[in-house]
């Protein structure tokens, strides 16, 4: 006969733990919050989330969103809670498009806002509010180290030798691809003014001499200032808000406005999805914050963070002028332009013989 | 006069070559491994411990803390209950599958983070090859707690198998052959001999999933959404932090996560000890 096997003094307690402990932790699992299930609307009733390119998160968190939820409260006695994240904008623009749940961008650019329309992220025609979805507008400029000693003026003088030039990744920041408009377009339009004509061919050759003193790219325009501010660049393109709130950080640091630059102007957009959107309710209470960016509160919070108000020309009075102020209109438009110079001379032309050189 | 050998035990000259080389080894570790360590506490400390408590207790960084070692852990729980299963069933005769086996289970190491987070985005997103059909659903994988522990255990896969399968294959096959004289059903040998046998090495293989799990950057930010209090774990915390420029924070969470994989280590470092090698049990 087989014998049975006595286990009644045999250790092997430890086998409990072996259970317990997942069982513990899987309950952990179920009740933690954003486990597993797509938030219902009655879940996520009393929420934005707000998806933002990198330099907005100042302003939005510390004037904007307190504000608002106040206003809110006093309005309907209801609490917002705003849920953030923050990185570059072609990033935030690729996470939309894999399928974050967000209900808001602000974005870097129309081109990403396009794009958001495009690939069937949202259906909102994001033009049609106020400013044609613009909120803020700031002018691309360069930080140089404090004594400016490479006496940079302009964007062509950064293809000048041994200057240590930190430029925004345009692949995934919007500055980036800002900073290259500014470059290119700068010089083109330049010599329309100056010469008669525009002269692509010169716009290409300082866009190359720029690059190849390009020692970092950074992901992002926050990313970049950081790295400027650590010193590991003589100058770096960026926007007007960024250096100015450097500026007034620290004194080691100076601003160059070029004579010739752009207007980064950047849009908000809502993000309705076609299939699962946002339910009328939340829509709208997800339009009433958007419009909110235009009213004067919101307004003179961007304008305290440097942006340039786009309502009142008079919130702008203590920018520094522009000699020759352009936006991607005067190149095209977004489309043209991408096409044009960065598809067709940076990536292709200038990328590709970096090493050439 | 003839010196007569004592040969009562004496006290061995210190071993200086032995000394010279840990002295080497240890100088060469300076700039690589010691320094940089260094400086996550020099920075994390120079404006002061005050300061660095309250960096380390405000609440999204808590939250990152906490979000990384609950789906740390429940990485672990399953790579390490797949490791043991796995080693058992494969048992210890080489059979013909068994080698090319172990070698896709040994794959998820060779495949770079990004690559293993891309993959998981193609598999599981919006119109990834399953995930098109789960978009359908009520339910969301990508961009949640889900998603970073399926990264989780995709990168740290084989690490608990690979020290409970040698554990395994090591251990002395006559224990389970008279468990099996005295009437012992395979899963009683496997409960009652050879699990309990296998304790340090699951520890072990445990710690190391933990250790490497809680760190992991590479594969979390492609598939984690990055939400501030929903789905930042530690290092997307640090990383946010360092590009908004904000070094103390960064700081005080980077010093944190190294405390946490030293007493790691200095555990798995106790488990040998007390439990001898591994393998060898009780």
């Amino acid at each position: 006969m087989r014998p049975v096997f006595n286990t009644k003094n045999l250790g092997g307690s430890s086998f409990r733990l072996y259970t317990a402990l997942p069982l513990f932790l899987l309950t952990l699992l179920v009740l933690h919050t954003s486990a597993c299930r797509r938030q219902s609307d009655l879940v996520r009733e009393g929420t934005i989330t707000l998806y933002g390119f990198s330099v907005v998160k100042e302003p939005l968190e510390r004037e904007i969103f307190p504000g608002y939820r106040e206003e809110w409260k006093q309005k309907t006695g209801q609490e917002l809670t705003f849920i953030p994240s923050y990185a570059g904008s072609e990033i935030i623009t690729n996470q939309i498009v894999s399928g974050v749940e967000a209900d808001v961008a602000i974005l870097a650019s129309a081109r990403n806002a396009d794009r958001l329309v495009e690939t069937g992220s949202t259906k909102h025609d994001w033009r049609r509010l106020p400013h044609h979805g613009i909120v803020n507008r700031t002018a691309m400029v360069i930080l140089v180290q404090k004594g400016n000693r490479h006496r940079i003026r302009d964007f062509a003088d950064l293809g000048r030798k041994g200057v240590r030039l930190i430029h925004c990744d345009p692949v995934s920041s919007g500055a980036g691809q800002w900073s290259l408009l500014a470059v290119y377009g700068g010089t083109l339009l330049r010599t329309g003014r100056v010469e008669g004509t525009r002269n692509p061919a010169r716009a290409v050759e300082t866009l190359r001499a720029v690059w190849s003193n390009v020692v970092s790219t950074p992901g992002s325009a926050r990313e970049a200032r950081t790295q400027f501010e650590r010193k590991e660049g003589d100058a770096l393109i960026t926007y007007e808000m960024e250096a100015l709130q450097l500026l007034e950080k620290s004194p080691d640091f100076e601003m160059i406005v070029p004579p010739t630059t752009i207007l980064a102007e950047h849009p908000v957009v809502i993000i309705n999805h076609p299939r699962h959107g946002l339910s009328p309710a939340r829509y709208a209470v997800v339009e009433l914050f958007v419009r909110s960016l235009w009213d004067p509160p919101a307004q003179a919070s961007w304008v305290r963070a440097r942006f340039r108000a786009v309502t009142d020309d008079a919130l702008n009075a203590r920018f520094a002028k522009i000699d020759h102020p352009f936006t991607v209109a005067d190149l095209g438009d977004w489309k043209v332009a991408y096409q044009q110079v960065i598809e067709e001379v940076w990536k292709r032309q200038i990328q590709t013989s970096r090493d050439d050189d | 006069m003839v010196k007569t050998q004592s040969f009562k035990r004496q006290q061995e000259p210190p071993d200086l070559t032995g000394l010279v080389g840990m002295g080497f080894i240890l100088l060469a570790m300076m700039p690589l491994v010691i320094l940089p360590i260094a400086s996550i506490f020099i920075f994390g400390f120079s404006k002061g411990p005050v300061h660095f408590w309250s960096a380390l207790t405000e609440a999204p960084a808590l939250h990152a803390l906490q979000l990384s070692i609950l789906t740390s852990a429940v990485a672990t729980v399953c790579n390490v209950f797949f490791g043991v299963v796995a080693a058992w069933v494969m048992g210890r005769d080489q059979l013909r599958g068994s080698s090319a086996l172990i070698v896709l289970i040994s794959l998820p190491t060779a495949i770079p983070t990004a690559v293993a987070g891309f993959a998981l985005l193609l598999l599981w997103g919006r119109s990834g090859l399953l995930g098109r059909f789960i978009e359908q659903t009520d339910y969301q994988i990508m961009f949640t707690t889900a998603a970073i522990i399926l990264a989780n255990i995709f990168v740290t896969f084989p690490l608990a198998f690979g020290v409970i399968k040698p554990a395994l294959d090591n251990l002395d096959i006559n224990y389970e052959a008279a468990a099996e004289t005295m009437g012992a059903t395979r899963w009683q040998t496997f409960r009652y001999v050879v699990l309990p046998s296998l304790r340090g090495a699951i520890i072990t293989g445990a710690l190391l999933t933990f250790a490497r799990s809680i760190g992991e950057f590479g594969s979390t930010i492609m598939v984690s959404g990055n939400l501030a209090m929903r789905t930042q774990t530690a290092p997307l915390y640090i990383f946010a932090k360092f590009n908004e420029g904000d070094i103390e924070s960064a700081n005080a969470i980077a010093a944190v996560l190294a405390l946490i994989s030293f007493a790691i280590f200095s555990l798995i470092m106790l488990t040998k000890g007390r439990w001898g090698r591994w393998g060898r049990g009780r």
